[in-house]
């Protein structure tokens, strides 16, 4: 873990829209790094003048350093973001976080992915991680509307390779409504039994849902994870806003098993 | 560890002062409060009181500095600010203060700030002869007496003299030019014996051992926080003056109003602030106030944290019961949950 509260310099190469709000953005690190990421860690962006916050990686850095993120507008930093020309030279830090996707522990199961909106991307690295491994997978990724979904040319890359279920909050009548486990028959069927092992991101109370849904039906508690999103100002379990529970999540998480999820919801 | 005679706090003093910038705790004209403040003049006159009083403040500032600069950017290049520490010695630390600078110096233990300031900073400390007021330092293992290893020297009064004891290299070093005496063998063993008699002298603590047992046990109700929550002003009196909170924040500022340039500073945080969790999206995990009361207490007292500090997070100064204006300092707080049901 990196303790340096100092970032390095990173490029802003490539950006373009992705959804409502949304942007997908490449960057490039000034220096090389050979620093592994693992599925569910997260790095923090600097836009100076306007602080730093905390994004997960679509993809890690390459043979090239360019590593991708998926951006949501939402605050004053991501607005700057959004007005930032290509090129711009940012801070960087990371990557943060030890709580990963449980990659080797699901490998050989059936692994249904559930997505919120903007839950996506952070499930992008534990998806092409499995992909790659020819693991049983499919997902179901849950929107307000069309206009809100993310990941465009990937979720059409993985339409190719794996099961895909769509549903939105309002959608019009050729396109599937409901929450994602409204669903789960379908996607069942497509993968060829119930999911063994179920990774989720999204709204909180999505997760809960989908979390309780799969402990009732008798999935075992560390066969479902889920990454948690809070607001963090170090990333290195110093400044204390990313408590949950006794845990924080830039160092213990951001994924958690449902077990300890429960166990550390309880201690709030 | 060893042991001295010293006949005068002045002598010490003098010595320390040759090395080191000297603070201490200190009247202000026109206020009963102690304050931490410079002194080269010292020792104040204060040390040889039957009654030691705490200082309004604890000395955490010293170390983890309320606000200070981490980093600034030229425009191209992000470049770390190491903080410029001359050797000081905090002369005239409590028990309860030096186990809360213990405490951050684990939690702080890779933060090249803190680690700087630390390092340059000789702690001294006295033991307490007579519980202070609001005190509950014996209820939580962090006084009346200094704990070993927690000051690099520790001062015990004996009528008009002083054990002196030394548990640092740093403090054998610097006292060595004393030529001091070794201590008779039994004031060590009446110090040793002296504690329990102090330890007696402090009023019933009940309220806060069931309470603390209610805490981990997790009996008390998110609508008993809530209601609790409601005293609560958010002014973060309690977070200030603990000496064991840690909280920061970071902000940008801008350096000369016109180029990308800035400096990213941290300054002190609260987590009893409605913001403190608030993400940018609106979602707020702790948006309730008994929800921020009960995420305070738990860090004070959870037997997880134990297990990860050696020790509570509460090192029972009492100045969050002081200070409080919502009533919901310690004893207030640990008496109300003793009563819940």
């Amino acid at each position: 873990m990196k303790l340096s509260m100092t970032p390095q310099t990173v490029h802003l190469i490539d950006q373009y829209d992705d959804g409502e709000n949304s942007r997908h953005y490449t960057f490039q690190l000034a220096q090389p790094t050979d620093e592994i990421i693992q599925p569910g860690q997260f790095f923090t962006l600097t836009l100076p003048n306007f602080g730093e916050a905390a994004f997960t990686y679509l993809t890690p850095p390459n043979n090239q350093d360019q590593f991708q993120a998926l951006i949501r507008r939402a605050g004053s930093l991501t607005s700057e973001l959004f007005n930032t020309q290509t090129g711009t030279l940012l801070g960087y830090r990371g990557p943060f976080g030890s709580g990963l996707w449980p990659i080797e522990m699901i490998k050989d199961k059936r692994v249904l992915f559930i997505a919120g909106g903007i839950g996506l991307p952070p499930l992008a690295t534990a998806i092409a991680t499995l992909l790659e491994q020819d693991s049983n997978i499919g997902l179901i990724y849950g929107s307000r509307n069309p206009a809100g979904q993310v990941l465009k040319l990937e979720r059409e890359e993985w339409h190719k390779q794996m099961p895909i279920i769509e549903t939105f909050d309002h959608a019009s009548s050729s396109q599937l409504t409901g929450t994602p486990l409204d669903h789960l028959d379908t996607i069942s069927q497509k993968l060829g039994g119930e999911p063994e092992a179920v990774l989720t991101c999204g709204p909180e109370v999505m997760m809960s849902a989908v979390g309780g849904y799969f402990a009732g039906k008798k999935l075992a508690e560390e066969s479902i994870w889920l990454a948690l999103e809070r607001r963090m100002h170090c990333g290195i379990g110093l400044c204390g806003h990313c408590y949950f529970g006794s845990s924080y999540v830039c160092t213990d998480g951001p994924v958690y098993s449902w077990a300890e999820f429960i166990k550390q919801q309880n201690r709030c | 560890m060893k042991s001295y005679q010293l006949s005068s706090l002045d002598t010490l003093f003098k010595q320390l002062a040759t090395q080191h910038e000297m603070f201490e705790p200190q009247q202000l004209p026109g206020s009963s409060d102690l304050h931490w403040l410079p002194s080269q003049e010292g020792p104040a006159d204060q040390y040889s009181s039957a009654k030691k009083r705490l200082p309004l403040a604890p000395a955490k500032g010293f170390l983890f500095a309320e606000r200070e600069v981490l980093f600034h950017f030229d425009g191209k290049t992000f470049i770390k600010t190491v903080p410029k520490v001359k050797p000081q010695v905090l002369f005239g630390l409590q028990s309860c203060d030096l186990c809360a600078i213990a405490y951050q110096d684990q939690f702080f233990k890779g933060d090249s700030h803190y680690q700087t300031r630390r390092q340059a900073t000789l702690l001294v400390g006295f033991d307490c002869l007579t519980p202070c007021d609001g005190g509950c330092c014996s209820t939580v293992d962090a006084g009346p007496f200094v704990r070993n290893g927690s000051a690099d020297l520790i001062l015990h009064p004996k009528g008009d003299e002083w054990l002196l004891i030394s548990t640092s290299e740093q403090g054998d070093r610097l006292i060595q030019p004393l030529n001091l005496s070794s201590a008779p063998s039994h004031w060590l063993e009446q110090r040793h014996k002296g504690e329990a008699e102090v330890v007696k002298r402090f009023p019933s603590d009940q309220h806060i051992k069931s309470s603390i047992k209610k805490i981990n046990q997790a009996t008390i109700t998110a609508e008993q926080w809530q209601q609790l929550g409601l005293q609560c002003l958010t002014c973060s009196g309690c977070t200030n003056l603990c000496p064991t909170c840690s909280c920061f924040t970071t902000f940008d500022q801008n350096i000369d109003g016109e180029s990308a340039a800035f400096k990213r500073e941290r300054c002190w945080d609260s987590c009893l602030y409605e913001a403190f969790q608030r993400e940018s999206s609106g979602h707020n995990p702790s948006k309730e106030a008994g929800e921020r009361l009960q995420r305070y207490w738990f860090h004070k007292f959870s037997d997880h944290y134990a297990d990860e500090f050696n020790r509570y997070g509460c090192v029972g100064c009492g100045r969050c019961e002081q200070t409080c204006p919502g009533g919901i300092g310690i004893h207030s707080i640990m008496r109300r949950l003793e009563n819940a049901s």
